[in-house]
């Protein structure tokens, strides 16, 4: 009887503590998984290390989620948790930056190039144990992305340039073909948008479940939705979220991502993302032990240097890598074209010289130094640092051999002379330089008041110019004010910024003639000159080719023409990318703020551990 | 007293509704709206922009708005939508335990601010022009005169660069540390949260504080020099008794009214020293909603801080009444 008794407790403990194996989720890893070669010569991750399972790690984002809905999510709050908790069929490499299968496997494409066949890996699982076929795929773009009654703006990066969407078809269980009107070749990135689980949502889609008003599904998986109704296919899924507190995230037990030792990613049992509104509380709290990555400020890294040694920990900073995202100072060609007024200023404006006077003003240098403690990079082109599309990495990444950039010097001199080149000169001598008509030359330089480096930048600028007896007068405004005023197209000049990424074909609403962020030459629209039908044929072609070499080069002549001869927009400078991290954390070397699933700090999070 | 109670009630309708349409009001004037931000973004286009606008109702005139969501109060009680949250305006305002974080925070902060004020401000009244009485006050507008932000930031600080408090497990700002997020309630859990909510105490409470304090010196040196005081005194009455039977007791009446006053401090006030120690606060919710321009959050978070001064204000009505039977209402 007692050895009965024994053998049942036995078995007991044999059961359980596989049901806890079960529970913390050690599944069998399915062929199809996707191997992560860490530690392996040769690879895009030589330089990272293969990891252990456990552990929370703990970092801080400035503010909460909105909800937990991608599809209808608007900014980056949300999305950073929507990118944790799904995957798409494609990504970038967050090394390398390069295309890599996903939900895909792999892809085929057809000769004439409009016929993308994905072949989707087989037994994957979503986070709640069902599995993964193309019908979520297919039900992700047909019944929500291209769904006139779900709010995204996903569409707007699907849409082709003749108003088409890409036709997404299922083949059978496992294979999915994406049809094309014509050729474009952003859609093989952009087609990586995340896919969602059919079974989980096809409920709150009126198309699919008319038993349901139109427009349920916008407000589905809200901040109020029980976090075990998430599904998804990322790392990491929401395990509970406290409002001005915290978010927490839990591995997902069916993650597909193994490394080559045969452990399932992420390596971490917990994420946990603390709201900390004020960037110097967390600061405080990284200094404090608390935190154990830090996205950082250029400001802060002095402070993280010193401690560096005795906290245990390495602050990261390249001062030769620019985050994705443009700055720029707009000059309004458009200025009182509707109302008649300001004939000088616009003829000025107008003049290729005055712009290129303007760019010889910016003085980079010591916006770098004064702005960004030196961490900085200067930026000459459209098309973000980090892009493979970036035509001047030789030039900032070493010494200039051939180089590709643009580059206006600092220099008084060379801005005086071509001011004067173009008649803009002092006529009455009391210092300040006149219109042939003896008026005096004087702007208005806005930027949103609040935003102390664009504020920064303006005044160094304005300096500059008054130098050389330009008058600028600085006035900041209010950001909607701002964004009016670039809309009404009745700004003078503007400092502002735009967000970037690797595929410059982002941009095309800005700097096409007819974009609707064209805002410095609006007109263009509807007369857009020689140069402007250049570039507007650039930019098509560029799509318009699935060679990325092919469109390496016209992106670069793009590039030159803009950043030359066109010079609508005259940049400054774009922050370096800076964090800190624990020494007890591994493979956070990978400095990408490119990967997703990423994490706020730019560490790849499913590849990071505890040493 | 009860119809004036019910009468007071019923004039707060027509001033809510008045606040309402001057709040919705000054929204339209500022500049932009909800997707001032959006139409930013390289990636959105025109017509989805114009496809939001009609969806949140942002391509009406200012009155067509105003009257669309008025009549969905009446009709229905629905205060709006917010539209970042897509979640009704006093779920995203109320969230979570956001207003039962705010009460207790500002309640016990309160609380303890008038323990430690009132007795102190008899203390000085009582010691007119010592130099404790001179202490006393200089601290007290120290305490006032700090930017609220600027000393919860200093307390961080010096809890983390000089005492290193990392060094002992215990964290700074929100409301637990690390270990205990998750955790079911424990005495430990209970002793941590302490540890985190001092800090609001001793910055909102000092800057409370100084006010408080003159408040109830100024008043009590006041009744102190009433004939009935004197009287008291004449008679040999201990000064004790003098003091808190006879002088305290009438000087405290400003101070009821104030308490009431307060009220509406309870759930807005501390919105800077709540970011930054990182408190979960209503008006944090609020704060957001004003940098986003989500309308109907605003809309919602006015109303609500309107109808409690309102009932703050008759509140201290009612409870001057009755610790002071020589006011009578009619």
């Amino acid at each position: 009887m007692k050895k009965l008794v024994l053998v049942m407790a036995a078995l007991l403990v044999v059961f359980s503590a596989s049901a806890i194996v079960m529970a913390q989720g050690y599944d069998a890893q399915p062929a199809d998984a996707k191997i992560i070669p860490l530690g392996e010569e040769g690879t895009a991750y030589e330089n990272q290390e293969p990891g252990v399972q456990g552990g929370t790690m703990y970092v801080a984002a400035i503010s909460d989620p909105k909800k937990w809905n991608y599809v209808t999510s608007h900014e980056t709050s949300t999305t950073q948790y929507c990118f944790l908790m799904l995957r798409g069929l494609v990504d970038s490499n967050p090394v390398t930056s390069a295309l890599e299968p996903e939900l895909a496997k792999s892809w085929d494409i057809s000769e004439d190039n409009l016929v993308i066949t994905f072949h989707l890996r087989e037994g994957l699982k979503w986070s709640d144990g069902e599995p993964f076929t193309a019908d979520d795929v297919v039900f992700s773009f047909n019944d929500l992305y291209y769904n006139e009654d779900v709010e995204t703006d996903t569409r707007d990066i699907l849409v082709l340039p003749d108003d088409t969407y890409p036709v997404v078809a299922k083949v059978d269980d496992y294979t999915v073909t994406v049809t094309l009107s014509m050729i474009f070749r952003p859609i093989l990135s952009s087609i990586g948008a995340p896919i969602l689980p059919k079974h989980a949502l096809a409920q709150y889609v009126h198309k699919l479940n008319p038993d349901v008003p139109v427009g349920t599904f916008n407000s589905s998986w809200g901040l109020d939705t029980d976090p075990a109704e998430l599904v998804g296919m990322g790392p990491f899924m929401v395990e509970s979220y406290a409002p001005d507190q915290h978010v927490t995230l839990v591995r997902n037990p069916y993650y597909y991502h193994y490394d080559a030792q045969g452990t399932q990613l992420p390596y971490f049992d917990k994420y946990v993302v603390l709201t900390v509104a004020s960037q110097d509380v967390s600061l405080l709290k990284f200094r404090n032990g608390e935190l154990d990555a830090l996205g950082i400020r250029a400001t802060d890294v002095p402070i993280l240097k010193r401690e560096e040694a005795v906290k245990n920990m390495t602050v990261l900073v390249d001062p030769d890598v620019a985050n994705y995202g443009t700055s720029w100072i707009g000059i309004n060609q458009d200025i009182g074209l509707a109302e008649g007024t300001y004939e000088n200023l616009r003829a000025l404006y107008r003049t290729r010289d005055f712009r290129a006077a303007m760019s010889n003003l910016v003085d980079k240098q010591a916006m770098i130094d004064t702005l960004y403690n030196g961490l900085a990079v200067p930026q000459w082109s459209p098309v973000s640092y980090l892009s493979p599309f970036y035509a001047g990495r030789d030039y900032y990444g070493g010494p200039v051999t051939e180089t590709d950039a643009v580059v206006f010097e600092y220099s008084l001199d060379k801005a005086a002379a071509l001011l004067d080149g173009i008649g803009i000169i002092d006529r009455d001598g009391d210092g300040w330089r006149d219109y042939e008509d003896g008026t005096r030359v004087e702007m208005e330089l806005n930027t949103n008041a609040g935003n102390t480096v664009r504020e920064g930048v303006s005044l160094i600028v304005a300096d500059r110019a008054s130098k050389i007896g330009l008058k600028l007068n600085f006035v900041p405004v209010d950001f909607n004010t701002l964004v009016n005023k670039l809309f009404a197209s009745t700004g003078e000049m503007i400092v502002l910024g735009l967000t970037g990424g690797n595929e410059p074909n982002s941009g095309a609403n800005v700097y096409s003639s007819g974009g609707g962020l064209h805002f410095w030459h609006y007109s263009a629209a509807d007369e857009p000159n020689e140069l402007e039908k250049k570039i507007d044929g650039l930019l098509d072609a560029a799509v318009g080719t699935l060679d990325n070499d092919e469109a390496f080069e016209i992106y670069k002549e793009y590039q030159i023409t803009l950043a030359n001869d066109d010079l609508g927009l005259v940049y400054t400078v774009n922050p370096a990318f800076t964090y800190a991290f624990s020494n007890k954390v591994g493979n956070a070397n990978i400095s990408s703020p490119v990967a997703t699933p990423s994490g706020n700090n730019g560490l790849t999070m499913d590849l990071c551990f505890f040493k | 007293m009860i119809t004036y109670i019910i009468r007071r009630t019923l004039y707060m309708l027509p001033l809510l509704i008045l606040v309402s349409l001057i709040s919705f009001a000054l929204i339209q004037i500022m500049p932009g709206d909800y997707l001032t931000r959006a139409s930013m973004n390289p990636q959105i286009t025109q017509e989805t922009l114009n496809q939001m606008k009609a969806r949140y109702g942002l391509d009406k005139p200012f009155i067509v708005q105003y009257w669309l969501w008025f009549k969905q109060i009446i009709t229905k009680g629905d205060f709006g939508t917010s539209f970042e949250t897509m979640r009704p305006v006093y779920w995203t305002l109320f969230m979570g335990d956001r207003l039962m974080w705010t009460l207790i925070i500002a309640s016990t902060t309160m609380l303890l601010t008038w323990l430690i004020a009132i007795p102190l401000g008899i203390y000085s009244a009582t010691h007119q022009y010592k130099p404790s009485d001179h202490t006393l006050t200089f601290f007290g507008f120290l305490g006032l005169s700090i930017p609220n932000f600027f000393f919860a930031l200093v307390v961080l600080w010096v809890l983390v660069a000089i005492f290193k408090v990392g060094n002992y497990g215990l964290g700074v700002g929100g409301l637990f540390d690390n270990r205990f997020i998750g955790a079911s309630w424990s005495l430990a859990k209970l002793g941590n949260l302490l540890w985190h909510i001092w800090p609001a105490w001793l910055v909102i409470g000092t800057s409370g504080m100084a006010g408080l304090l003159r408040y109830m010196r100024g008043s009590l040196l006041d009744t102190l020099s009433l004939q009935y005081v004197q009287t008291a005194r004449a008679k040999g009455l201990p000064e004790h008794a003098v003091i808190y039977k006879h002088a305290v007791r009438n000087a405290i009446n400003p101070l009821v009214s104030m308490l009431g006053m307060s009220l509406p401090g309870l759930v807005s006030g501390s919105l800077v020293t709540a970011i930054v120690l990182n408190l979960p606060t209503v008006e944090r919710a609020f704060w957001s909603a004003l940098q986003m321009q989500d309308q109907y959050v605003i809309m919602g978070g006015l109303l609500f801080f309107s109808l409690f001064l309102l009932i703050g204000n008759l509140l201290a009505d009612i409870l001057l009444a009755w610790v002071d039977p020589r006011i009578r209402y009619g």
